[in-house]
């Protein structure tokens, strides 16, 4: 089992507040890795810059045990590191199945191909058609993405990354504003899953962290409280003080941006 | 295969997708038999207007690729189509008449110009680019304005009248014909591309360029493309505007130009293709025929149209048909 992303001393700071504090990780190939925390853990950030999206201040990020830290956020896409934002972010002009297709386009190689109409590229059509029905959506592929719920956009948003045939992808609070039927759909879709996809998942549901993850890091203002396999954290008390449920309820956002 | 394809867009595709498509055909058709029959019946002073609105609808076509398809409001495009319109004007006065190898030099003269000067602009996005590509245009306005090699601000006279595949066009119908051709085959070139995975890129540069960057895309490569497909576009324009005119100045180039072939796209509603082209034949039939009814202040009225179109049809003229369609369809 070969480290698929490994993060040494990663550190983003915004001025004097610093973000992620010399964070070390190393997420295995198919692992199922949540990461938890309160609000301002810095999750979001990590992911940022673990993405690229983000310049990191200092320390490493290694994808494939490559160093991709100065890469751009497009470069590391291309190395099959893909991400979902917290809050949707899709191509609200374009048509649901056009969002799928640009991400299985590019990996196939046509995206810049004009000399036929698209829905010509049967194999693109076929690929973005199936993602959509894993998160179904199938029947809403000629609608605008601007006329679907919240939690459709979400499952799009899954399905748009899943198209993008990553390695490693990152997601950020997937179920957040899915609802519950949404949510299950969501979890069993991750749980069928081949093993060669490796997954890191923010998410504040623990239900869905405790059914997911093989092994769960906790992120406390910026830097790593523990990590380790779910029973261990669940058992432990620094995550308990932080996280999990503070005797004293002020503690539980100390680090937060309330 | 075949199976899957035909029966997964089902819901959508049996109940509501066939009709407009229809529809539209037929729509198009009829459009396209009235336009070829129109110099038939109309005198020689309404072909040759008609002759300028197409050639002015290829620019107006360029610049909505770049405006409606890929989000990038541009002022430079009349440069394009100037390039295009001198080269096809010198080609016809020193080397041939013949009007396939005007149009094939300008698409060339428009392709190299906006591989040469786009680079610089399209690193830029929004307001910043809008004013690179105004930059642009200006300059070769200047440059049209200055060079005696090309008649400076006189501009260039003396093309001779184009002749396709050897044979001299006797009458004004008769270009106007070789510059509907042209024009259709450059409608039908734009909407393959827009149609086409290349165009889907584009649309989705203009939604969320970030997005695309995490999906392991370069938009950075497309938008230069794109411009410079859009440059090899208007320099076509104008070779059908030199073809017509035959003679070309530097106020066929001017910021006015720009101004106009932007302000049809909004008229005509960008994004769509067809719409922008309607825009380009009624902006021109406002500034050349109607303003003499209102005493030359043509730009006024233009100007009313502008402001009317923004507020009442925010979607232009193809989202009006768009929002009819639907009270149809519900």
């Amino acid at each position: 089992m070969t480290a698929v992303l490994e993060l040494q001393g990663l550190t983003r700071s915004y001025g004097s507040l610093t973000a992620v504090d010399h964070v070390d990780l190393v997420v295995r190939e198919g692992e199922r890795h949540a990461l938890i925390g309160p609000n301002g853990a810095g999750k979001s950030t990590l992911f940022a810059t673990v993405a690229g999206t983000l310049r990191a201040t200092s320390g490493r990020v290694l994808l494939n045990g490559r160093d991709v830290t100065a890469l751009p956020e497009s470069a590391r896409a291309r190395r099959g590191l893909l991400r979902t934002y917290q809050h949707s972010s899709l191509f609200l002009g374009c048509t649901v199945l056009d969002n799928v297709a640009l991400a299985a386009q590019r990996v196939q190689r046509v995206a810049h191909r004009f000399d036929r109409p698209a829905r010509r590229f049967r194999r693109t059509q076929a690929r973005a058609l199936e993602h959509l029905e894993s998160v179904g959506l199938a029947g809403r592929a000629h609608d605008l993405v601007s006329a679907l719920s919240h939690g459709e956009r979400r499952q799009l948003e899954v399905a748009m990354v899943l198209a993008a045939e990553p390695t490693l992808v990152m997601f950020d609070e997937p179920t957040a504003g899915m609802s519950a039927a949404e949510t299950e759909r969501f979890v069993t879709l991750l749980e069928g899953l081949p093993r060669t996809l490796t997954v890191v998942i923010v998410e504040h549901d623990l239900d869905v962290v405790f059914r997911l993850a093989d092994r769960v890091t906790v992120l406390h203002l910026g830097s790593v409280l523990a990590s380790g396999p779910p029973e261990a954290i669940r058992a432990d008390e620094a995550v308990q003080a932080a996280y999990l449920g503070a005797a004293r309820t002020e503690d539980l956002f100390t680090g937060g941006a309330r | 295969m075949t199976m899957l394809q035909t029966s997964a867009p089902a819901p959508t595709g049996t109940v509501r997708g066939p009709r407009p498509a229809r529809r539209g055909a037929v729509i198009a058709t009829a459009v396209g038999v009235l336009l070829v029959a129109a110099p038939l019946v109309l005198g020689a002073y309404p072909v040759s207007m008609m002759t300028r609105m197409l050639a002015f609808a290829v620019l107006v076509l360029s610049v909505d690729l770049l405006t409606g398809v890929t989000g990038m409001p541009t002022l430079g495009q009349a440069a394009y189509f100037g390039v295009g319109a001198y080269t096809a004007a010198l080609v016809g006065v020193h080397v041939t008449s013949d009007g396939a190898v005007q149009a094939a030099a300008a698409l060339a003269a428009g392709l190299v110009a906006a591989a040469a000067t786009g680079w610089v602009a399209v690193r830029a996005r929004g307001i910043v680019f809008l004013m690179l590509t105004l930059a642009i245009g200006e300059s070769v306005h200047q440059l049209a304005d200055t060079w005696s090699a090309v008649g400076g601000s006189n501009g260039l006279a003396g093309m001779p009248p184009i002749s396709v595949f050897g044979a001299a066009l006797p009458a004004a119908g008769f270009v106007y014909w070789w510059v509907l051709a042209v024009a259709a085959l450059v409608f039908a070139a734009v909407a393959l591309v827009a149609r086409s995975p290349y165009g889907r890129t584009l649309r989705g540069i203009r939604d969320n360029e970030a997005r695309m960057r995490a999906l392991g895309y370069r938009p950075a490569l497309a938008r230069f493309g794109v411009y410079c497909l859009a440059g090899a576009v208007a320099g076509v324009g104008g070779a059908l505007w030199a073809a017509q005119a035959r003679f070309v100045s530097p106020g066929d180039l001017g910021f006015e130009v720009a101004a106009l072939a932007l302000l049809s796209v909004v008229i005509g509603g960008s994004g769509s293709l067809w719409g922008p082209c309607l825009g380009a034949a009624l902006v021109l039939l406002v500034r050349d025929s109607l303003s003499a009814y209102v005493g030359g202040h043509g730009a006024l009225v233009l100007g009313v149209v502008f402001v009317a179109v923004v507020f009442l049809m925010p979607r232009g003229l193809a989202g009006l048909a768009r929002s009819r369609r639907k009270e149809v369809r519900s």
